[in-house]
């Protein structure tokens, strides 16, 4: 029993620790020792990583009364949320020299952030779901609001409201859900409804609880909230915001609609369309817009919609397109905003600002380069292998999802568009008397610039054994 | 003799040329920058009549790259394979040649950042190449998806040092966005196209593949198999371009460098040709039949309309890209036949037209470069300052014309008689019949910009420029050479492909 918990449990266990070593320096620390919170965050990222290689995976191991989980889908999206709080971690020392004295208190909320996104993943009963969504949620209000300035105040504020209305949703559903089946557990839910004829009730619940959790992947009923967020979001904690709750609300929402909620037709259609219909809001707004954080927050939330439509066409093989993109997706995003932050925080970040910059920074900006390319879906990047791989999904599921197939592709070119947009005043030429930025990136923003370019274009060329990583875990669930 | 031929070395040497001139290690020099690239060219298009010389019809050249000892991506059944038959053959050869003349005429088009524009040149060498000869659905789009970036770059560069008012870099900047985004919505539409067939590939009969000869339409439902074509067509239909897709072209070609006009009117163009006839014609014959008709209304389309606006354009480069989509329309009209004249004739044109373009976009630059401009009202009186020029430019102009003893009087004479030929359907023969008036038409408004520019007096300003410099006399000469001798030889292309 005890043996079960430690497996399951043991990166878990080890970011809990480093989150109170983090609050105890607070208390204790000077600001003068401001610099080692990032230091202490990215060692305690980096040995749970490694205590994660110890965990087992087969065969799935329960833990508290079934209420946790782990086998080797759990494994994968940990490692995956961990290395982007990683990659994160890194890029926090410009935000850091700006808020010395809560420099530990903002380190330990960020632990505390990622420790609630593997509590998702793992999460096998809905309130221990609750539980750790809102321990996200509530991290991720902070780390917003960290920065200075009004802006991210506003942003905070913002995303609090909209988080505590879906949160509303998702409660009525799951109570709905408890009053058919008598259960929380999802193990127990999907033996209930398993092979038996869906009620109204069923579908309802299965559309709300959906609802209510995709609203952080900014789905369209709760669209609105993703591009005041990014508007006022440092860009270290952007790299967070947009690659760690997206990873872990994919996470567990594709084990919900293999498993308890798998049996409505009517969530599928649901969820297709909405899905769509963001796609198609997002991709239209960005394209009259010239803040590049609002850009990249359609982007966000365009992209979500496409993993989402695939997600809801429930098969394993999407599955495993799935896991592939998201992948490829969170690797390209904080390349992107790798980027950003080295560029340093403006408000508002025009996409002017950056015009001619290649001719005095030739590295990091075809780096930046290749991962937008790459977000637009352009080869010899990952982006590419991706979005085929996604397509192959949608149109294996059959032909009635041809006309989405049709809308996304559409969409691309829309993309497209506003990809270019940002990424062509890099590649401009200048007149002689403009000045154009001299970037001076130190090393911790280098390295997670250069690691994740190098690892799009790997993914770019190589593709096939993590594909195949994808597909086994994904037959594995 | 065959094991010193592969394909593989083919397309990727281009790639590794434009990383090698790309990375900070190779020199800045310009003029060894320059150097190395045209004698990149040369080996390349050596290389490739050589492969040429040793084709063998019955066992065309295959090829399989293995990425550490699997397929490139085994789970979707996407393999790296490369196949070149006789149509692939003829293609990869004009496109080196092509690739071997622009790099020629480089010299004085282009002034600054050498090492970039070379390696955007082999970069996008190496995607068409790739677009020529990969024999899987997927790979050809990934070749088709990749040339967008160099393409991009090579259209809206700025690649000389003066601005003028007529080239400037904005228009330039614009019309490759234009470019980029009409090309990039037609393959999203071959890629719905692309994701049916291998979809219904794989349901049917059970194999995993995108590879063109896995596939089969036979199982394929009527309506979707119409449906498919008509997705593929549209993603070549820009490319090639048919009509109501076309307003890329114009801007693109007039706005880009001369070298790289000759490349995009040369040889980008005819990616589309080559497109329908790998997928429409070979792949999905069925739907083609019922297709082609249409197909050919809208070839005549673009014969005629094309035609009547290249009358009225006063710029010399645009006058060149509208003759193309006109001519376009013809190669079009021949894969619609359906029949062997017709498919030879398409290819022989294809040819005909790669070596008439760069002949003409050449001329258009030579003039642009002396006379500052290239509007054919103010344009007069070069034929007296410029002798030399002026012979080669009379005899390429009437080769476009369609004078017999140059290839495209062959080529339209054989896709006029493979039109008629066709069986199945007497909307080609009405096409055919129609298509004619191009050799009028085409006459009108080149004869025009050859009557307005050359002859008349010669203006003060024009009497100290010099005629042709060596570069551009090699040029205009290989070309010419080509025009004659497939003129007077046109088997040796027809036998190849019969």
């Amino acid at each position: 029993m005890l043996n079960d918990i430690f497996n399951i449990l043991l990166p878990h266990i080890c970011l809990g620790g480093f989150i109170i070593l983090q609050l105890i320096l607070s208390m204790v620390l000077s600001p003068r020792f401001c610099r080692y919170a990032r230091l202490i965050s990215v060692i305690g990222i980096a040995l749970s990583i490694i205590l994660l290689s110890t965990v087992q995976t087969e065969p799935q191991y329960f833990a508290f009364k079934n209420s946790l989980m782990s086998d080797s889908y759990t494994l994968l999206f940990d490692f995956e949320i961990l290395l982007c709080g990683f990659f994160a971690a890194l890029l926090t020392k410009n935000l850091i020299k700006t808020i010395k004295r809560n420099a530990y208190t903002f380190h330990a909320i960020f632990l505390t952030a990622i420790f609630g996104a593997m509590n998702i993943i793992s999460a096998n009963d809905f309130l221990t779901l609750f539980v750790s969504i809102e321990l996200l949620s509530f991290s991720t209000y902070f780390l917003i609001a960290s920065s200075k300035g009004y802006y991210s105040k506003e942003a905070s504020f913002k995303y609090l409201l909209t988080s505590a209305i879906s949160t509303g949703v998702f409660l009525f559903g799951v109570s709905y859900l408890y009053g058919i089946t008598g259960s929380l557990n999802l193990s127990e839910i999907y033996e209930l409804t398993a092979n038996r004829d869906v009620s109204l009730m069923y579908s309802i619940s299965a559309v709300m609880i959906v609802l209510g959790i995709i609203s952080k992947l900014a789905v369209f009923p709760f669209a609105n909230w993703i591009i005041d967020v990014y508007k006022g979001t440092e860009t270290s904690v952007l790299a967070f915001l947009s690659t760690v709750p997206k990873l872990a609300i994919f996470g567990i929402l594709c084990r919900l609609l293999v498993f308890p909620l798998g049996n409505s037709f009517e969530l599928t259609f649901a969820v297709a369309i909405l899905s769509l219909i963001t796609a198609l809001w997002a991709n239209t707004y960005a394209i009259r817009e010239n803040n590049v954080k609002v850009i990249f927050a359609c982007s966000a939330s365009a992209n979500a919609s496409y993993v989402l439509l695939t997600a809801s066409l429930v098969s394993v093989y999407n599955l495993s397109t799935v896991i592939f993109y998201l992948l490829c997706y969170v690797i390209m995003n904080i390349s992107v905003f790798a980027f950003l932050n080295i560029y340093g925080d403006k408000n508002p970040m025009n996409i002017n600002d950056f015009k001619g910059m290649f001719h005095k920074n030739h590295g990091l900006t075809i780096a930046y380069a290749v991962s937008v390319i790459a977000l637009a879906g352009i080869p010899i990047t990952s982006g590419f292998i991706a979005k085929i791989y996604l397509f192959t999904a949608i149109a294996n599921s059959g032909l009635i999802f041809v006309p989405f197939l049709l809308a996304l592709l559409l969409l691309m070119v829309v993309a497209l568009f506003y990809y270019l947009k940002i990424i062509l005043p890099v590649f401009c030429e200048c007149d002689k008397n403009t000045d154009i930025t001299i970037l001076k990136p130190v090393f911790s923003q280098k390295f997670v610039l250069i690691v994740t370019t190098a690892v799009t274009l790997l993914i770019g060329i190589f593709p096939e054994r993590i594909i195949e990583l994808c597909r086994f875990i994904a037959y594995n669930i | 003799m065959d094991i010193f031929l592969s394909i593989p070395f083919l397309i990727f040497m281009p790639l590794v040329v434009s990383a090698l001139l790309i990375s900070p290690l190779f020199t800045r020099n310009e003029i060894v920058v320059r150097r190395f690239s045209k004698s990149v060219c040369l080996f390349h298009f050596l290389y490739s009549v050589l492969m040429l010389a040793c084709f063998d019809k019955a066992n065309p050249y295959m090829s399989e790259i293995h990425f550490f000892g699997l397929d490139w991506i085994q789970s979707l059944g996407i393999k790296f394979i490369f196949k070149i038959d006789a149509v692939s053959m003829i293609l990869t050869v004009l496109t080196s040649f092509v690739f071997l003349l622009a790099s020629l005429a480089s010299k004085l088009n282009i002034r600054k950042s050498h090492k970039f524009y070379y390696s955007m040149l082999f970069l996008l060498m190496s995607a068409i190449l790739g677009i020529f000869t990969s024999a899987d659905m997927f790979v050809f789009f990934l070749f088709w998806e990749l040339e967008l970036i160099p393409a991009y770059f090579l259209i809206g560069g700025r690649w000389k040092e003066e601005v003028s008012a007529y080239d400037n870099n904005k228009n330039a900047g614009n019309s490759a966005i234009k470019f980029v985004l009409f090309t990039f919505f037609g393959s999203m539409i071959m890629l719905l196209g692309i994701l049916l067939l291998y979809y219904y590939n794989f349901t049917s009969n059970g194999i995993l593949s995108a590879g063109f000869s896995d596939i089969t339409d036979s199982s394929i439902p009527g309506c979707i198999q119409i449906f498919i074509a008509v997705c593929l067509l549209t993603g070549f239909g820009v490319k090639l371009p048919i009509i109501p897709l076309h307003t890329w072209l114009p801007d693109a070609h007039t706005n880009a460098p001369t070298p790289v006009s000759m490349i995009l009117a040369g040889i980008l163009l005819k990616t589309g040709a080559y497109g329908i006839y790998r997928f429409n014609y070979q792949t999905l014959p069925d739907s083609f039949i019922t297709i082609a008709p249409i197909l050919a209304v809208f070839a005549l389309v673009n014969i005629i309309y094309t035609a009547f606006i290249a009358y009225a354009q006063t710029d010399i480069k645009r006058i060149v890209a509208y003759s193309s989509i006109s001519n376009m329309g013809l190669i079009l009209l021949g894969l619609c036949a359906l029949n062997q004249i017709g498919l030879s004739a398409s290819i022989f044109h294809i040819v005909a037209h790669a070596l008439v373009t760069c002949g003409l976009f050449m001329i258009a630059g030579i003039v642009y470069l002396r006379c500052k401009t290239r509007d054919i009202n103010t344009l007069s009186g070069i034929a007296s300052v410029m002798p030399r020029f002026f012979g080669f430019a009379v005899l390429i102009v009437l080769a476009s014309i369609g004078i017999p003893a140059f290839a495209p009087f062959i080529s339209e004479i054989l896709t006029i008689i493979g039109a008629m030929n066709s069986d199945f359907s007497d909307i080609l023969k009405v096409a055919a019949l129609f298509s004619l008036p191009l050799l009028i038409l085409s006459s009108c408004y080149m004869l025009k910009f050859l009557h307005k520019g050359f002859f008349g007096e010669t203006p003060k300003e024009y009497e100290k420029v010099n005629d042709l410099s060596v570069h551009e006399f090699l040029v205009l000469a290989s070309v010419l050479a080509g025009l004659v001798i497939f003129g007077l030889f046109p088997n040796a292309i027809l036998n190849i492909l019969s």
